[in-house]
């Protein structure tokens, strides 16, 4: 067995953990670019509280924020195949595992940003919709033109936190099967090798320096947008 | 020309508006005075459907809408020939002052970018602001950024322009500025309906003066009439309230 922990096997099973960080990408770049369009999607019809639909998005809010997303991924990997055959007689069993686990994703995303959406959206003061449809604007062109632009500066903050959480979500994915993600490798290389410490503690690094660029990349963002004080 | 006729307007069980008829003529200034709650803010925001009237009509030009039934594309009809002038401003904060002027012309008006910005270019040199056009809403004191906000109605080359009590908010020291530049706008020719709590500038600018309270129309006529002669006790309470304090200030 060796020592628990080498150095050597430390530096060599980097190279083996690092291209698996494109399945790690792309989950969160799927998830990140859909799962916001649906987070608006949401907020804005939230907010317009059509009856029966304003119930359903809340209890799919609270669902996705009220249940583990390792049970989420679960429930779509064994259920949405169900799902779909019982209404439309497709069989969706062949699709790769990998678009469970983004559609999972998507929705978890949806109701976590839908909601840091939906207050951002309900903090910009009405006046500034009143003078948009004023000036001759419609609807969809004041929301667009005014009120998002307004809201994405709110929530940029608010935005980074949660997509360095999902960076830290992906951790999860290799437990459904087939998903070779940096930690599903790690698990693998522990599993095929016996030493499994430096896998992980790869991991973490990766994890970390991720997290420490997200960070101060939305620092950079953040600052760069406040048109206060440019 | 406009009219409005039997406007009826309630905030549940508080009617803030009780058949209020009005009429004004192509190129007149007509201010609306009144003591606050009279209705006078919520009248000139049902003619822009920014509060959606119970009942009544507006007839703009040619065209008759009725003011609890209207759609959405006679709504935007309506606001496409009006501006409307808010007592907070209202200028989009994310966007400089030329941008705010030019936000209109370019979405709305679809007027090729360069020829919009140099429409908006004008208004705010017009306003007084050439120097100020690249500054954000929040980098402006009060006074200017109403004044980008009459730029922005103005430069629309709206047929009435509706003013909500565009002073109100202003320190007193921008006060002044203000009205200036809305009497220039009066100058011009432009139809305006004017609310507000200014008496000397309602008086020299006014064609017609209205007097409102709890929600009907009390009194109008030429300021002439309405600030020496009042016919309605009402309004000579109310005068006699305010313009000392008026004359006071100045």
């Amino acid at each position: 067995m060796g020592k628990y922990f080498d150095f050597e096997r430390f530096i060599d099973t980097i190279p083996k953990i690092i291209p698996q960080l494109s399945v790690t990408f792309s989950i969160v770049l799927v998830s990140m670019i859909v799962g916001t369009v649906l987070a608006i999607a949401v907020a804005v019809l939230r907010i317009q509280r059509i009856p029966v639909l304003h119930q359903i998005l809340g209890i799919y809010i609270s669902f996705m924020r009220g249940t583990p997303l390792l049970v989420q991924m679960m429930v779509v990997y064994y259920g949405l195949p169900l799902l779909v055959q019982g209404l439309f007689g497709i069989n969706i069993n062949t699709w790769s595992t990998i678009i469970f686990v983004d559609i999972a994703f998507i929705l978890n995303e949806g109701a976590f940003l839908g909601e840091i959406f939906r207050s951002a959206i309900l903090s910009i003061p009405p006046i500034q919709s009143e003078a948009g449809y004023s000036i001759g604007m419609t609807r969809l062109q004041t929301f667009t033109r005014i009120v998002l632009p307004q809201t994405i500066r709110i929530i940029i903050p608010s935005y980074g936190v949660d997509l360095i959480g999902v960076f830290q979500n992906t951790s999860l994915v290799f437990t459904i099967g087939g998903v070779l993600d940096i930690m599903g490798k790690a698990k693998t290389l522990g599993t095929a090798t016996g030493h499994a410490l430096e896998a992980y503690l790869v991991v973490a690094l990766i994890f970390i320096i991720l997290s420490l660029i997200l960070r101060f990349l939305f620092f950079l963002i953040n600052q760069k947008l406040q048109y206060e004080r440019r | 020309m406009i009219e409005i006729t039997h406007l009826k307007k309630s905030f549940g069980k508080q009617e803030v508006l009780k058949d209020v008829s009005f009429k004004i003529q192509k190129g007149q200034v007509v201010t609306i005075l009144g003591p606050s709650g009279s209705g006078k803010t919520t009248f000139l925001r049902c003619i822009n459907f920014l509060e959606r009237a119970e009942e009544g009509e507006l007839r703009i030009g040619d065209t008759r809408i009725n003011l609890r039934k209207a759609s959405r594309k006679e709504i935007l009809n309506v606001r496409r020939r009006t501006a409307f002038v808010f007592q907070n401003y209202g200028l989009f904060y994310h966007k400089t002052a030329l941008q705010n002027v030019m936000e209109g012309l370019v979405v709305v008006q679809k007027i090729p970018k360069d020829e919009a910005r140099k429409r908006a270019e004008a208004a705010l040199e017009w306003v007084g602001l050439s120097n100020r056009k690249d500054f954000y809403p929040s980098q402006l004191s009060g006074g200017q950024q109403q004044r980008v906000g009459i730029a922005r109605a103005v430069a629309l080359n709206p047929e009435v322009i509706l003013f909500d009590e565009p002073t109100s908010a202003l320190d007193p020291e921008w006060v002044g500025e203000t009205l200036d530049v809305i009497k220039k706008v009066a100058k011009k020719g432009i139809t305006m309906i004017i609310v507000t709590h200014e008496m000397s500038f309602a008086e020299e600018v006014s064609d017609k003066v209205v007097f409102m309270d709890g929600g009907s129309v009390v009194e109008e006529g030429t300021p002439k009439e309405i600030f020496t002669n009042p016919k309605e006790e009402r309004t000579k309470k109310f005068l006699a309230r305010i313009i000392p304090q008026d004359m006071y200030y100045i």
